[in-house]
């Protein structure tokens, strides 16, 4: 859902679990920035910053996405949302 | 296990976060009961404060803001609603997984609000409920191979003011929405009527006892302890924290 400036946002609220928003500006079909908020866990949580610094200049496409998002998982652990979810969301803001 | 008890009393957001980041760093085995003033919110560690509070009518209502180091959600801590509990230990003395020392934790302080009378019990992840309703939530972070939880039990809730502080869609302040929430949401003054604080906290404490086999010592802060909370205060106090995301 674009909101303005090319500002794109993605809402998801997982079942029986917590919510994840995704606010994503792309750029020449490139993620240029990207923020996921929320109220869900992870642990350690410094490392979201990590993963959103990952998927910056990756190209829009929900396998690449894919793979980095659940190689980042592989080493930290998420409550109230799955590693699918955040790839999800991330589209859902298209 | 013995454990040392904290009976804290009234600190502002910022100290009370602060104290929290520094017991896990030491990672002594400790319970700390405490309130908050002024009021105030606190917001998930993941969490965007634009979003999620309605920053202007704090101001207006003199209630503070601040980021927490746990994720999770926002809460209002209301200056006379609620009774706020820290809990620390190393690692090794919960069990591994994070889900399983929530479990632990959260059922034995519902079991401890069992000798007021009250049918609590642990629900979903992170939350203690009365009769489906929620009555308590926590949140916890692992650091320095320690562990902190930290939660709120509610004496009594209005929805109404809680509603004012945070954003929440306009269709969710409608009276019905309230009433919606007034139907999820529950106090111990709601089910049983007023209860002392100290009885609160010694039945927390009895659930502790006997749900985990804890023995308690009340003592106050290290010299460590103090010293390092007082120089994180000045990171709760930032806006380059509280703004981060």
């Amino acid at each position: 859902m674009k909101v303005k400036n090319g500002i794109l946002k993605g809402e998801l609220k997982v079942k029986n679990g917590k919510l994840i928003k995704c606010t994503l500006e792309i750029k020449d079909g490139r993620i240029k920035s990207i923020k996921f908020t929320g109220d869900f866990f992870m642990h350690p949580e410094e490392k979201i910053e990590e993963l959103e610094e990952r998927l910056r200049d990756i190209e829009f496409d929900k396998e690449k996405l894919a793979k980095i998002i659940f190689k980042f998982f592989e080493e930290v652990e998420i409550i109230g949302a799955s590693r699918e979810d955040f790839v999800e969301v991330i589209i859902k803001a298209r | 296990m013995k454990f040392r008890l904290i009976i804290d009393g009234y600190r502002n957001a910022y100290e009370n976060m602060a104290i929290d980041e520094a017991l896990l760093f030491y990672g002594k085995p400790t319970i700390r009961f405490y309130k908050w003033r002024p009021s105030a919110i606190s917001i998930g560690y993941f969490q965007s404060i634009c979003e999620e509070v309605n920053l202007e009518e704090c101001k207006k209502q003199g209630v503070d803001v601040v980021r927490r180091i746990t994720g999770g959600g926002a809460v209002y801590h209301d200056e006379h609603g609620e009774i706020t509990y820290s809990f620390v230990c190393p690692k090794n003395m919960l069990p591994e997984k994070i889900l399983d020392s929530y479990k632990l934790i959260c059922s034995s302080i519902a079991y401890g609000l069992h000798f007021l009378g009250l049918e609590a019990k642990h629900a979903g992840i992170n939350d203690i409920v009365v009769n489906n309703k929620k009555i308590s939530g926590s949140a916890q972070t692992r650091r320095h191979e320690n562990v902190l939880q930290h939660g709120t039990v509610l004496l009594k809730v209005d929805v109404r003011k809680m509603f004012s502080l945070l954003k929440v869609g306009e269709e969710k302040i409608s009276d019905k929405a309230i009433k919606n929430i007034e139907e999820r949401v529950t106090s111990i003054e709601k089910e049983i009527g007023k209860v002392k604080e100290e009885e609160v906290i010694e039945a927390i404490k009895k659930g502790f006892e006997e749900g985990m086999g804890i023995e308690f010592h009340e003592e106050g802060l290290t010299k460590e302890e103090i010293k390092l909370a007082e120089k994180l205060r000045e990171k709760y106090e930032s806006k380059e924290w509280n703004f981060k995301r």
